[in-house]
């Protein structure tokens, strides 16, 4: 079978939230959808979306998978609310733009607010689709074997026509990617833009990405971005790869996305201000040799000398990081 | 089902591991004799049966039948189902079966209108060759199961499965379902005619029994799919 995967490389994304309205406006605006995010962007550190997602269990442990996962209730995704705009700016009804609804909880609650203390406060931010996992707890979950991975490119579906709606997949998936439709009483998800795909087009997430971030190709293209940048120069990394349901996509961590921490005398010193261990918490073990490798390379860039690897993370056109 | 043949299908699924306790209960299980185990129908003139509440079921006779939980055919499936017995009764009139179905739930989940919420439920089963020999663990790919199936969210589907993890929905132009709630629980009045085309399930014309099972869900345990309270082995009707 061979996989498509993704690399995101977090030095480069803004959280313009572009990805996330291209995938809504393609997939999920409409007929009970309008609650999902197949792809967010979200601040981190922070709770994520479907709020803390990360304690919601899931996913396998030593190869069993796990039977406490929880199925995120419909606050945690967010609320609905829409606003009065029509009344007040068009028919002169009333004098404030308000929401219908008291607004509690939704994605993106927390953005920008991240951690620590003015002036060594940081975040940074972390687009998330479904995984397209290798080994995913949503189609182990399922009992009803209404999801498969394509064979033609290793994406994740879920046959609506043989879902029954037991969540078994939404408690399952330890990244809270799976969601259920409680119009169609189905669940959904991220289905990759297969129909773009089987065209050799790039899904729309990675399509409209402003920073240019996002590179799409299959794991065994020895030329392609994702080959050169997950197995040969090991910096692209799959994030909580202790769920062990071997996700396919990839994030390069952040480097140098925040100015080092200021030391009490006002002095800029020369420690990271995101600590080591928050992004090995996501990350894993790679991630300290993955930024020194970032760090060398980049340092020979100053320097003027060649580095294969920051060409290919600039990614100058379309066809340097997307190979279908 | 006997013991034996058990065994091998749990084996086939590849969950041995769990075979012995389940063997061990489906054979202590203090079910009722064969003998025991079956609903007579009621042969009635008048078709107004489709109600919980219409006359003609004062007359038809109420059989207690004993739920215990369904073997979990998928490692996703867990919990304990809260169910421990219903009502049975069944009519015959004008061509349709009618089946009573009463249990109790003191918690009338009748939508879903929160991604955590699953509805109350419940279900008859047949064998599509009308054989007590086709297992009752949702048949096997030789001999499938017709399933009639109530959700308290108004949804009633007719599926055929062919072994766990298959039951998908097939034609049904007959099947019909009512509900009432009583002062304990829930009431409900499946409908179907005897004969059907044959891809739409098990065909009860011309039958003098009928091998039938009979699943219930309570949606506030968040049952659903093989999270139920069954009988496990099947009953007989007899027209």
């Amino acid at each position: 079978m061979r996989q498509l995967a993704y690399v995101f490389d977090l030095n480069k994304c803004i959280g313009c939230h572009t990805c996330t309205m291209a995938c809504k406006q393609l997939w999920t605006n409409r007929d009970g959808r309008e609650y999902m995010y197949w792809n967010n962007v979200e601040t981190r550190p922070g709770k994520g979306y479907p709020k803390n997602w990360e304690q919601k269990g899931g996913g396998f442990k030593g190869g069993v998978l796990q039977t406490d996962g929880k199925i995120p209730p419909k606050g945690d995704y967010g609320g609905l609310w829409e606003y009065n705009l029509q009344e007040v700016l068009l028919e002169g009804k009333g004098n404030q733009v308000v929401p219908h609804e008291k607004p509690t909880w939704g994605p993106n609650w927390d953005e920008d607010e991240g951690k620590g203390v003015f002036p060594n406060n940081h975040y940074f931010y972390m687009p998330r689709i479904c995984n397209h996992c290798s080994n995913p707890a949503c189609l182990a979950a399922c009992p009803n074997k209404a999801i498969y991975k394509r064979p033609e490119d290793g994406l994740v579906v879920i046959d609506q026509e043989r879902c029954r709606g037991y969540r078994y997949c939404v408690k399952a998936c330890p990244y809270g990617k799976v969601y259920f439709n409680l119009q169609t009483q189905k669940s959904e998800k991220c289905i990759g833009c297969y129909p773009r795909v089987e065209k050799g087009v790039p899904p729309a997430c990675v399509a409209q990405c402003v920073g240019k971030i996002r590179f799409v190709g299959y794991r065994d293209d020895k030329d392609g971005p994702i080959y050169k940048l997950v197995e040969q120069w090991k910096v692209a990394l799959p994030l909580h790869a202790e769920y062990g349901t071997e996700p396919n996509v990839f994030y390069v961590p952040p480097m140098n996305t925040t100015p080092l921490v200021f030391e009490e005398d006002g002095r800029l010193g020369d420690k990271p201000r995101i600590p080591l261990a928050d992004l090995e918490a996501l990350f894993g073990p790679g991630v300290k040799p993955a930024l020194e490798t970032l760090g060398r390379e980049m340092q020979k860039r100053r320097e003027a000398k060649a580095s294969e690897l920051t060409e290919i993370l600039i990614g100058y056109t379309n066809k340097d990081r997307y190979r279908l | 089902m006997n013991t034996s043949n058990l065994m091998k299908q749990l084996v086939v699924l590849g969950v041995a591991a769990t075979a012995g306790s389940l063997a061990i209960s489906a054979t202590v299980a203090p079910g009722a004799p064969i003998a025991q185990r079956t609903i007579r129908v009621l042969s009635a003139a008048s078709t107004d049966a489709a109600s919980p509440e219409a006359a003609v079921w004062a007359k038809a006779p109420a059989t207690q039948v004993a739920l215990q939980p369904a073997f979990p055919g998928h490692g996703s499936i867990v919990g304990t189902p809260v169910t421990e017995k219903l009502t049975a009764q069944a009519v015959r009139a004008g061509g349709q079966l009618f089946v009573k179905l009463a249990w109790i739930d003191r918690t009338a989940n009748t939508a879903i209108k929160d991604t955590t919420a699953f509805a109350d439920g419940a279900a008859l089963q047949f064998p599509v060759n009308g054989k007590a020999s086709t297992t009752p663990f949702m048949g096997d790919p030789k001999s499938p199961v017709n399933v009639w199936q109530w959700r308290a969210d108004g949804r009633t589907e007719n599926l055929v499965a062919y072994g766990f993890g298959t039951a998908t929905r097939a034609p049904s132009e007959g099947l019909k379902s009512a509900a009432a709630r009583t002062d304990s629980g829930w009431a409900v009045v499946l409908t179907r005619s005897l004969k059907v085309k044959p891809d739409e399930g098990a065909s009860l014309l011309g039958k003098s029994t009928m091998p039938i099972a009979f699943a219930v869900w309570d949606g506030a345990n968040q049952e659903r799919d093989g999270l139920k309270a069954v009988t496990l082995e099947w009953w007989q009707l007899r027209f």
